[in-house]
């Protein structure tokens, strides 16, 4: 894993390009403590962060911060798959294992299933995942095909990015498109003007990491425009808040894509707080941070608010003789600023 | 599909497995029809015409349908009358759909649905929808179990239920489930229970309990119990309804332990667990608490007073 901030390695998905690590900006500490207040009583919803990479103390501090849904899009491995079974294994485990595991921290867990670009370049792998795909878009819970589109923008990849939007078609699927990390602004172009050529709805495509660059365009097409707050590589908060400012609030949206590279699993929050403090109101901070995403991965059908919005966030069709030790048990929560350990 | 499937034959109960294969048939098509008259009365014309539909298509339709119900039916815990439950239950022991969801009691319909005139196909069928499951799906597979054909196939998958750290997954096989009852080994059926116990879970849910306790279970439990208080941790007290039969000189010194607990309801443990026993030593032992004895040997205390 490339911890240096200074180092290119294109090893995680979304570190990459650290441009803005060598003009580090200001430092400034800001404390939960301190942002806290501010987003009191705000619930959030994060359309894209990657769990499996992620600790329990992470889906702990993101129930305390207020997030209470989120997607997890299918993405690749960090290293090359050896063959079907890790893709077999790794979409069972989106909507099995960790979405119980979020279940135990209180947070819902939807996921969108698809062909990594990246992944989309192995040819002769690339066609059973097309086969056994299907399988897995109709599950429950799975609110789009999702991340799909260009990495090095190869022909590769624009054939399975073609054919799993005609998957998305058929399903009546929301997609989300992952934009590549070097030429972004040809192949944001490009990912939409193939979605439109296959017909897809604009408002039916969720274009993901866009930046200052890109944006207009996204919403000038009618698409929804996510931005992905991830340190160095993305957007930072500050100047998500003057996006937000530019733009207002309409079909845009706010995420961490947190995973294992060196990003924030409470980027949403924290943007929020930002946004809070600098004047953006309780309103288009909702709109940015939860309702946006709900309403365009709602699409789906799968996502039903009351089982994250009922204060309990229990799903009562998964409580058993109306006991809910049998639900699988919340975890608890440890004092984590005790030396003593339970 | 499966690559392997041990299954040991020391790990089934021959038994049970013969008679079970005999009455499947019979006790399947019983049930499939219970199961589809609460369905028809918990769904609209329309939903139930789709699953109906569904239920008659081939393999293949089938199963997407079987993934695709919550596309399609309302998100609900079915409502069931006393006396289908009943109904169920008699004719079936130990099976309730008590508190399940509507997708999970149509899943299960849509299972037994499943035509099973040819082994190989079948059992392909199952094991791709247990490949390829999430939760749900997983929870409403092995709430299948008994009901499905050549039971004694499923038993690597359902033991593997037990290994689950999917709490849902794994109360699908070990509550209200007969399955393991039937089929389990003893190793597995102890390893059921075990399990079942160290993750706090209501042990008196377990199709069974009393009927498949043993002299090895009842030293695990004496064993972990050990553990939980050398770790300054409790024990459920209605474990020890599992020892009594298999009361020793070691388990008497866990039950004086007991006795002398600040929790009452260790105390009742103990007391109704030397009751269950023949040892004399246990008898002396109870006669000490005279209060404990006379509650346990009138009736009013009963192991239904632990069961939490």
């Amino acid at each position: 894993m490339c911890l240096n901030r200074n180092e290119t390695a294109p090893n995680p998905s979304h570190f990459e390009e650290s441009e803005e690590a060598v003009a580090a900006p200001a430092h400034r500490e800001i404390a939960w403590n301190d942002y806290r207040d501010l987003i009191k009583g705000m619930r959030f919803f994060d359309p894209h962060i990657h769990m499996v990479s992620r600790t329990t103390d992470d889906y702990q501090a993101m129930h305390q911060a207020g997030i209470v849904a989120l997607i997890e899009p299918a993405f690749w491995l960090g290293q090359p798959r050896t063959g079907l079974s890790s893709f077999k294994d790794y979409y069972s485990s989106l909507v099995g294992w960790e979405r119980f595991r979020s279940s135990q921290f209180g947070i819902k867990h939807y996921c969108t299933m698809g062909l990594n670009s990246r992944e989309a370049n192995n040819e002769p792998l690339a066609e059973q995942v097309m086969e056994i795909l299907p399988l897995y878009i109709y599950k429950e819970g799975v609110v789009g095909v999702g991340e799909i589109g260009f990495d090095d923008q190869t022909p590769a990849e624009e054939k399975y990015y073609r054919l799993q939007l005609e998957l998305a078609k058929e399903a009546k699927l929301p997609v989300q498109i992952h934009t590549p990390h070097r030429d972004k602004k040809k192949g944001t172009e490009r990912s939409m003007a193939i979605a439109l050529e296959h017909g897809l709805d604009p408002s039916w495509v969720i274009v993901d990491h866009n930046n200052e660059e890109t944006v207009k365009s996204v919403l000038d097409q009618g698409f929804w425009a996510a931005f992905t707050i991830y340190p160095f590589t993305k957007m930072g908060n500050e100047r998500m808040v003057k996006v937000v400012e530019q733009y207002g609030p309409e079909r845009i949206m706010v995420n961490s894509a947190a995973d294992w590279g060196i990003s924030d699993p409470l980027a949403i929050p924290k943007t929020a707080a930002l946004m809070k403090m600098r004047g953006i109101s309780a309103e288009t901070i909702r709109l940015v941070t939860y309702q946006n995403a709900i309403d365009a991965f709602g699409k789906s059908g799968q996502i039903d608010v009351s089982d994250f919005e009922s204060a309990s966030s229990i799903d009562q069709t998964e409580k058993f003789h109306g006991n809910s030790i049998l639900r699988g048990g919340q975890q608890p929560a440890p004092a984590k600023d005790s030396l003593v350990i339970q | 599909m499966l690559q392997n499937n041990p299954q040991p034959e020391s790990d089934l109960r021959g038994e049970s497995r013969h008679k079970s294969e005999l009455l499947s048939n019979v006790m399947s098509d019983f049930i499939k029809d219970k199961l589809w008259a609460i369905i028809a009365l918990n769904t609209s014309p329309e939903e139930a015409d789709w699953l109906q539909q569904k239920g008659l298509s081939d393999p293949l339709e089938l199963m997407t349908a079987f993934v695709a119900v919550p596309r399609s039916l309302p998100k609900k815990v079915v409502n069931v009358s006393q006396d289908e439950l009943s109904a169920l239950s008699t004719e079936f022991s130990g099976f309730s759909i008590l508190g399940w969801s509507l997708v999970r009691v149509s899943r299960v319909w849509l299972l037994t649905q499943l035509d099973p005139s040819d082994r190989h196909e079948y059992v392909k069928n199952i094991e791709t929808l247990f490949d390829t499951a999430e939760m749900n799906e997983l929870v409403a597979l092995y709430s299948a179990l008994p009901l499905l054909s050549y039971p004694d196939q499923w038993l690597f998958r359902a033991t593997d239920a037990v290994r689950s750290n999917m709490g849902f997954v794994f109360d699908a096989i070990a509550l209200h489930n007969p399955y393991p009852e039937k089929y389990f080994g003893e190793p597995a059926w102890n390893q059921l229970v075990l399990k079942a116990i160290f993750n706090d879970k209501p042990i008196h849910f377990i199709e069974g309990l009393e009927n498949r306790a043993n002299e090895q279970l009842s030293i695990t439990i004496s064993d972990f119990a050990h553990e939980r208080w050398a770790a300054g941790r409790t024990v459920s007290p209605q474990v020890w309804r599992l020892v009594g039969k298999y009361m020793t000189p070691a388990l008497l010194s866990d039950m004086q332990h007991l006795f002398g607990s600040e929790n009452t309801e260790d105390q009742k443990g103990a007391a109704l667990a030397c009751a269950e026993s023949s040892l004399p030593a246990a008898n002396n032992l109870l006669i000490q608490y005279p209060n404990l004895e006379q509650s346990v040997k009138s009736g009013v205390l009963t192991w239904a007073d632990l069961e939490h």
